[in-house]
């Protein structure tokens, strides 16, 4: 299974990711075109003193959104690992439960539709489109046991690793 | 081995489906009074509302049953539990042998005793039927009391609204969300509301409900009269009843099995009789936070627990980590809002920072205990709940961080190495 890695450092905060997601979200698959149409991004390039942080969903073992769903939206694919609240047979109201359950905060609001908002991690396309915009090398696609054990699961848990 | 579930709702739908995942062969049988599949409670205001149509509210495909092979007996009233024979007793006194039983019947509406409360256009809204009634009622209606001013109460309020309906809110206590709120956040969403067009009147109880005399009924008045406790009387040819839930622990009462206001479990969903699990909204469980054993009658909480109860029937001993008891997101017209923890305390042992900005729908209040974050409320800006939220659950010391937590910007960058 293919899990999109994140190495901080090399993250400059050019926001090109930002850029191709909402591109590949929109219908005119052109970052024109996501202007036009008001796509938004579901990747966010955090910062904090300095430091730039991309953060999309982690698509997680035990996902606590997909639990917090109260409208059965959000489920995990078995086969592909991803979460998503779309294309799942039951539609999000907008209900915000799984933002409210997300540690890492990487559920948003959609800003034009009462829904939640969050990577779906491109399963329409082979590499999503934030790594393969990704000049600096700070997103990668790998199968998860080369690198899960290394860098990425410390970082990603120095804050959530308590809770299970 | 069989697996008896006894609801199917969130807990018992998510106990069912962690069951099936970890045990292939055993029987799985639900029982259900409602004759209809799993849907979501949470939906109904939205089928109030006239925005999801019935089917729209199941939370699983048609062929969840059939594809997790679990027997359902839906439709049918337990009558109770016959601990001794590992039995579960039907009103139509048909016997459901049991190995490992789960109790997840939820909880009912409470009707405060008021005299009149009761009867033609009176409802609760806990399940589908009473949805449907509403609805009925509602045909000929013109007004609509809603007696509390919690979530359920505002949910529906705001679903009838939408329908056309005038709507008065009554609420006992001077603010409404009592239970989650504190009064600054309750302010921004009873004015957004407001706004809209519906009535509220707080710290007012109702007396007394009084049906229409016959001289009234005979010139097509139907409304029914509700009067407050200071004499305030009111019109309604609807009164919705949301002052809160009794949970469904009738079944099991004569089993000797230990019952407060609601089932208590230990972190395995055990009950204090063997091979008997309890979950959702019928369970008590111990808060994180407060430490205090308590119902939490909400659905994330009651879907991780019958999670919980699932590997525990199934032999794989796991822990209930706990949950924050008190939390819940709303959202009625436009100003989302999210309370996680202790959001109202009192004493000198919590520090409380807040930025209140009521003309922009702005509020963010966190509640620091030793260094600890305990709790929260964010009004207008919900996008970093999760995030709040995870240093609540974790217990983590917020010290590195107190000086930058309230920055509207906060977020996990602050956190990652």
């Amino acid at each position: 299974m293919r899990q999109i890695m994140i190495d901080v450092h090399r993250c400059n905060g050019c926001l090109t990711c930002t850029l191709a997601c909402a591109s590949a979200h929109s219908l005119s698959q052109s970052i024109v075109g996501a202007m036009q149409e008001k796509t938004p991004s579901r990747i966010q390039v955090l910062s904090a003193k300095g430091k730039v942080v991309p953060l999309m969903c982690r698509h997680c073992e035990e996902p606590a959104c997909v639990v917090a769903c109260m409208s059965g939206a959000m489920k995990k694919d078995s086969k592909t690992g991803v979460v998503t609240n779309e294309g799942t047979g039951q539609s999000c109201v907008g209900c915000w439960m799984c933002i409210m359950a997300c540690p890492y905060g990487a559920i948003k609001q959609h800003p034009t539709e009462k829904t939640a908002l969050k990577c779906d991690r491109c399963s329409h396309r082979e590499v999503p489109a934030c790594v393969e915009a990704c000049h600096e090398k700070a997103l990668s696609f790998v199968e998860v046991n080369e690198y899960a054990n290394k860098r990425e699961k410390k970082a990603a848990a120095s804050l959530v690793d308590e809770q299970g | 081995m069989r697996y008896v579930l006894i609801g199917n709702s969130a807990a018992g739908v998510w106990a069912a489906q962690i069951l099936r995942s970890l045990d292939k062969e055993s029987e799985i049988i639900m029982i259900a009074q409602e004759a209809v599949p799993a849907y979501s409670r949470c939906l109904l205001p939205e089928y109030l509302a006239g925005l999801k149509k019935k089917e729209d509210l199941y939370i699983r495909s048609h062929d969840f049953y059939k594809n997790n092979n679990i027997q359902t007996l839906f439709g049918q009233r337990v009558d109770t539990v016959d601990a001794y024979k590992k039995e579960v007793i039907l009103q139509d006194n048909n016997r459901i042998a049991y190995d490992k039983l789960l109790i997840a019947t939820g909880a009912s509406s409470f009707f405060p005793p008021v005299p009149g409360l009761e009867g033609n256009g009176v409802f609760g809204l806990r399940n589908l039927e009473d949805a449907q009634n509403i609805l009925d009622a509602c045909r000929n209606a013109r007004r609509i009391v809603v007696v509390g001013g919690g979530f359920v109460g505002l949910e529906a309020a705001y679903a009838l609204y939408k329908r056309g309906h005038e709507v008065t809110v009554v609420e006992k206590l001077s603010q409404i969300l009592p239970q989650q709120f504190d009064e600054k956040a309750a302010q921004i969403l009873q004015a957004d509301m407001q706004a809209e067009g519906i009535r509220f009147i707080l710290g007012q109880g109702i007396k007394e409900v009084v049906s229409p005399g016959l001289w009234s009924r005979l010139f097509g008045d139907k409304g029914k009269g509700v009067i407050l406790e200071d004499g305030q009387r009111l019109k309604a040819e609807v009164i919705i009843v949301a002052a809160g839930i009794r949970a469904n622990t009738d079944l099991v009462k004569d089993t000797g099995m230990k019952i407060t206001r609601g089932i208590p479990v230990n972190d395995y969903m055990e009950t204090s009789i063997p091979d008997i699990y309890a979950a959702g909204d019928v369970a008590e469980t111990r808060d994180i936070v407060t430490g205090e054993v308590g119902l939490t009658p909400i659905w994330p909480n009651a879907a991780a627990q019958g999670q919980i109860a699932a590997y525990n029937m199934a032999g794989q001993k796991k822990a209930y980590g706990g949950l924050i008891g008190m939390q819940n997101a709303v959202e009625f017209r436009e100003v989302p809002a999210i309370a996680l923890g202790i959001t109202r305390p009192s004493g000198d042992a919590y520090q409380v920072l807040s930025d209140y900005v009521p003309q922009k729908n702005y509020y963010k209040k966190l509640v620091v205990q030793d260094n600890k974050l305990v709790g929260m409320i964010l009004v207008g800006d919900i996008n970093q709940a999760g995030f709040y939220g995870a240093f609540i659950k974790s217990k983590k010391d917020i010290s590195p961080y107190l000086q930058d937590i309230m920055r509207k910007d906060f977020s996990y960058a602050y956190a990652s190495n």
